[in-house]
């Protein structure tokens, strides 16, 4: 790709989230997206003058996919890595400037300074002592979803990020996608109707087990399958489609009932392999979650169900509540509009199976674009104000402490009410 | 140029409805043609609650009931009219769990709008109520200056307004509902309404669907039969082919003898008809 395609194809990503995040309704629905994107749409000078200085800690897969992301911003640009095991190390290299400084200990990095922000890419339990160190040494703080491992560590994250007066965002980059904030546009007109369940699902049918190289420990590269590091489904999948069912019931759940179990993958791993949870909203409304590690034939979807219809944004369809036409007016109807007048074979059914709806929707556009960098540039504009992007950490907030809850209620066996004393934003 | 086609698709009564509207300028006409169906469903329903179950409370428990739903109100009177009309074939208070009840049971006033019966009973507007919700639909779009168009319930209930666009009839072909490619009968319609009413076929298997019982007897009708009829109300021509399928035979005479020519009732439990047929037709 050239520059000029790049430029070409990341002008259309903006304007692209600019329309579908124009008008009041979506202003006070995304007012991060809208933030972000006027930001970058402001910005004229394709060239990183004066971009925002990152150092990012953990440069495994997750991690050099975000440097990757951060280098088509405008206004953000990698100088400094860390990563605690070499071999990522060496992996990000090809995608970072001769001139970017390497660490193996993340403390050395802030000392060495040169950095206005840390972008955090390591395992789920080490995320809230990162912060707090960035939040210490005075730097602004990227960090991947979930946001800790605890709902205390979470709601700390927040009141660091407070007293210190430091930029706080959580990647969550469906926030940030034409595709979700389009449907939620259309899903605030009333196009669905009332929204009253969303179904959700991350099915994969694999291990989630990697490979552990001789140099390092299963713990160490298999974080995710260990209670002490991560909460497993809940945490890597569930908390991006819980922000998505927050974000479209516009409120946290009040309650999550769930039940949890290692059932296929018996490999000494501490997290569960297959997950299903109800949360409940107000109003009756509901979030009905599964994931599970050996069928994907349902991937990974959100299903949001109104009385009109229902929008699937992972396919990036829209779906009314019209039944299948009947073929013979079909025909009768055609055959007006040229002139032709033949016998209508009618008489069928009048009662017709109500299975799952086949028609192919319409669609709600996908962007081919990547959202992460948008995100990056949002999280640049914010360091640069000083002010984060409004409303994304609050969202960020709620979907961590909700995939958490959720797995609390699965270990318990019991119904779990949304906290009450947790940190205001 | 060609002719302006306006379509409103939607689910009502239970099937899929489709309402086809030729002539421009009648966007508000075909709402109101849905809405109509749609208020003939509130009101007549017994899938949830309705004027129809409040009323179905107080004749089962042995009350009286005083009805203020206009709609109800209209659909009763048609009720006794259609009743008379298929010597009591058809009979909305037919329920397996009250045998013998029926229409004959129901004492009810149009002009004070009371109903009462002599015995606990249950209104049930199936067979009747499609055909009824498509001449509300029609007399909307008639108001609104409508000279053509189709209106569909569920295929089994047709109603059309004026002539076709072209000119002349609408033509309909009614398929053989156990032979692929099978007609029983084509016929044109013209300002009039066509319902078919079948114990074989798609659907007739449907969950829940309700059994076809004859009033006279009470008893289940399980013969394979396929009965049409054409009439200027939906409502009457839905009757009459429920009428028509749990006839006995003296009483399936009667009624066909009553329309020659827009009353069919086809016999099929040999084996598959053939097609049209106009022997077998008015033989039960």
């Amino acid at each position: 790709m050239t520059d000029k395609d790049f430029d070409l194809t990341r002008r259309s990503f903006i304007d692209r989230v600019m329309m579908a995040t124009a008008g009041a309704g979506m202003a006070a629905a995304a007012p991060w997206a809208v933030s972000a994107a006027s930001a970058a749409s402001a910005g004229a000078d394709p060239v990183k003058t004066n971009p925002v200085r990152l150092g990012v800690i953990g440069t495994g897969d997750r991690g050099r996919t975000l440097i990757q992301n951060i280098n088509k911003t405008r206004n953000c640009a990698v100088v400094s890595i860390c990563d605690t095991y070499a071999p990522n190390l060496a992996k990000a290299r090809q995608w970072v400037g001769p001139t970017t400084r390497v660490f193996s200990d993340h403390r050395a990095m802030l000392d060495a300074g040169g950095i206005d922000a840390v972008v955090i890419a390591t395992p789920l339990h080490l995320h809230a002592r990162h912060s707090f160190d960035a939040f210490d040494a005075g730097l602004h703080v990227w960090c991947e979803k979930a946001m800790a491992r605890t709902i205390a560590d979470c709601g700390a994250m927040v009141t660091r990020s407070q007293a210190a007066n430091k930029v706080l965002q959580i990647g969550h980059q469906r926030m940030f996608h034409p595709t979700y904030l389009n449907a939620l546009k259309r899903a605030q007109t009333g196009e669905i109707g009332s929204l009253t369940q969303i179904r959700a699902s991350w099915h994969r049918n694999n291990a989630w087990r990697r490979a552990v190289p001789a140099d390092a420990t299963d713990r160490q590269i298999n974080w995710r399958l260990y209670r002490d590091s991560s909460a497993g489904l809940m945490t890597e999948l569930a908390t991006h489609q819980l922000q998505v069912g927050n974000w479209f019931f516009d409120a946290p759940p009040t309650r999550v009932i769930g039940s949890g179990s290692i059932c296929f993958w018996k490999d000494g791993r501490e997290v569960y392999d297959h997950v299903a949870l109800i949360y409940e909203y107000s109003g009756g409304r509901k979030f009905i979650y599964t994931s599970l590690l050996n069928n994907a034939r349902y991937g990974c979807e959100e299903q949001i169900q109104g009385s009109k219809g229902t929008i699937e944004p992972e396919l990036g369809r829209i779906y009314q509540e019209v039944p299948a036409k009947v073929l013979a007016l079909q025909r009768m109807q055609k055959d007006v509009a040229r002139g032709h007048k033949r016998t209508v074979p009618i008489g069928g059914a009048t009662w017709f199976p109500e299975l799952p709806v086949t028609t192919p929707g319409e669609s709600l556009g996908w962007g081919e674009y990547d959202e992460t960098m948008l995100q990056f540039e949002g999280f640049g504009a914010a360091v640069r104000a000083g002010k984060p992007l409004p409303g994304l950490l609050r969202q960020a907030y709620q979907a961590s402490v909700a995939s958490l809850l959720g797995e609390q209620a699965m270990d318990r066996g019991e119904a779990m009410t949304w906290p009450t004393n947790l940190v205001a934003i | 140029m060609s002719i302006v086609a306006q379509v409103e698709r939607f689910v009502a009564m239970g099937t899929r409805v489709e309402l086809h509207v030729f002539g421009g300028g009648f966007a508000d006409a075909v709402i109101a043609a849905r809405r109509a169906i749609e208020g003939v469903d509130d009101a007549l329903t017994i899938h949830r609650p309705s004027p129809t179950t409040a009323v179905n409370d107080e004749l089962l428990a042995g009350r009286a009931a005083a009805i203020d739903d206009p709609v109800l109100i209209e659909a009763l009177i048609a009720i006794q009219d259609v009743h008379a009309l298929t010597d009591g074939l058809f009979d909305p208070a037919i329920d397996q769990r009250f045998g013998g009840a029926g229409w004959g049971d129901v004492v009810f006033d149009p002009r004070t709008a009371r109903i009462a019966a002599t015995r606990p009973l249950a209104l049930d507007f199936g067979g009747f109520g499609k055909g009824f919700a498509l001449d509300r639909a029609c007399a909307a779009l008639r108001d609104a200056g409508v000279v053509s168009a189709c209106l569909s319930a569920g295929e089994s209930s047709l109603a059309v307004i004026g002539e076709h666009p072209l000119g002349g009839g609408w033509p309909f072909a009614i398929p053989h509902p156990l032979v692929d490619g099978g007609v029983l009968v084509e016929l044109d319609l013209i300002d009039e309404a066509l319902s078919i009413s079948t114990t074989v076929g798609a659907g007739t298997h449907a969950p829940e669907r309700a059994a076809m019982i004859r009033p006279s007897d009470g008893a289940i009708v399980t013969a394979a039969r396929c009965a049409v009829a054409v009439d200027r109300s939906g409502g009457r021509a839905e009757a009459l082919s429920t009428a028509l399928l749990v006839a006995d035979d003296a009483g399936a005479r009667r009624l066909l003898e009553g329309g020659p020519t827009r009353r069919f009732l086809y016999d099929l439990s040999h084996e598959a008809a053939p097609t049209v047929d106009v022997a077998r037709m008015h033989a039960a």
